[in-house]
């Protein structure tokens, strides 16, 4: 069965580089003060950052990111800086992948993720 | 109830080779590989959301919003340098145990309306 799997490490930089790229400039990715006052432990980084990492594992196993057709998540757990996650595909059959983002503490941070491609 | 079933306006943005790029290094994919799929949280939600945000009928505080989870189809993946247009939903407004659920959806179309992709985004926002 086909796999691909990428582990990172998310850093304040990462999280700043995104925020930028993205247009997503929601404080809480980027001001600690701010996160802390809202109730997070400091800044997490973007769910859209963690799919974002997600697809291009995806993209791995199913032949290049083109292929893509759909692409689903739930954002499950918070990741801050230092955190690192590792992202997995696996081609369940034919067209369909099944995947996972899992921390360093063997916590899902993304769940019930699957993509389907041509 | 609240905002379900609302129509925001359409937007039209050009897939920008350069942030194209700048996106793809910050989720560590390769930039010679074009438009990552997930550029959609740019030219599908990204150029919709802001509408949903602004709109004082909606009511969103910002900074109880969670992001709860997103799905993307795509018909195809767009160009660089292409013109595409978005447009936002709101597909449901639910109150439930003190939160409220918003499923936002967004259709991304080329100029001659061919369909590129659907963004649907479940917010949650904390009471």
């Amino acid at each position: 069965m086909k796999r691909a799997e990428r582990a990172v490490t998310f850093t304040v930089e990462q999280i700043a580089d995104y925020a930028e790229a993205s247009g997503d400039h929601n404080p809480i990715h980027l001001d600690g003060d701010f996160a802390r006052s809202v109730g997070l432990p400091g800044i997490i980084a973007h769910g859209m950052l963690q799919m974002g990492v997600l697809a291009t594992v995806a993209a791995e196993a199913a032949g290049g990111g083109r292929r893509l057709r759909r692409l689903y998540c739930r954002f499950a757990g918070m990741v801050e800086p230092g955190d690192t996650v590792t992202f997995a595909a696996d081609v369940t059959e034919p067209g369909k992948l099944s995947l996972s983002a899992v921390n360093q503490r063997g916590e899902p941070v993304l769940t019930k993720a699957s993509a389907e491609y041509l | 109830m609240g905002v379900e079933g609302k129509s925001y306006p359409a937007v039209s943005a050009v897939i920008d080779p350069e942030r194209v790029a700048d996106f793809a290094r910050a989720i560590g994919a390769d930039p010679e590989d074009g438009v990552p799929p997930t550029f959609a949280a740019v030219y599908s939600l990204g150029a919709t959301a802001p509408y949903l945000f602004g709109d004082p009928e909606a009511a969103v505080d910002f900074a109880k919003l969670l992001h709860a989870d997103q799905e993307f189809e795509w018909e195809r993946h767009p160009e660089l340098g292409e013109t595409v247009t978005s447009q936002g939903r709101v597909v449901s407004d639910i109150r439930r145990r003190g939160m409220r659920f918003v499923t936002f959806e967004a259709q991304t179309t080329g100029v001659d309306g061919s369909g590129i992709c659907r963004s649907r985004t479940l917010f949650v926002i904390r009471s």
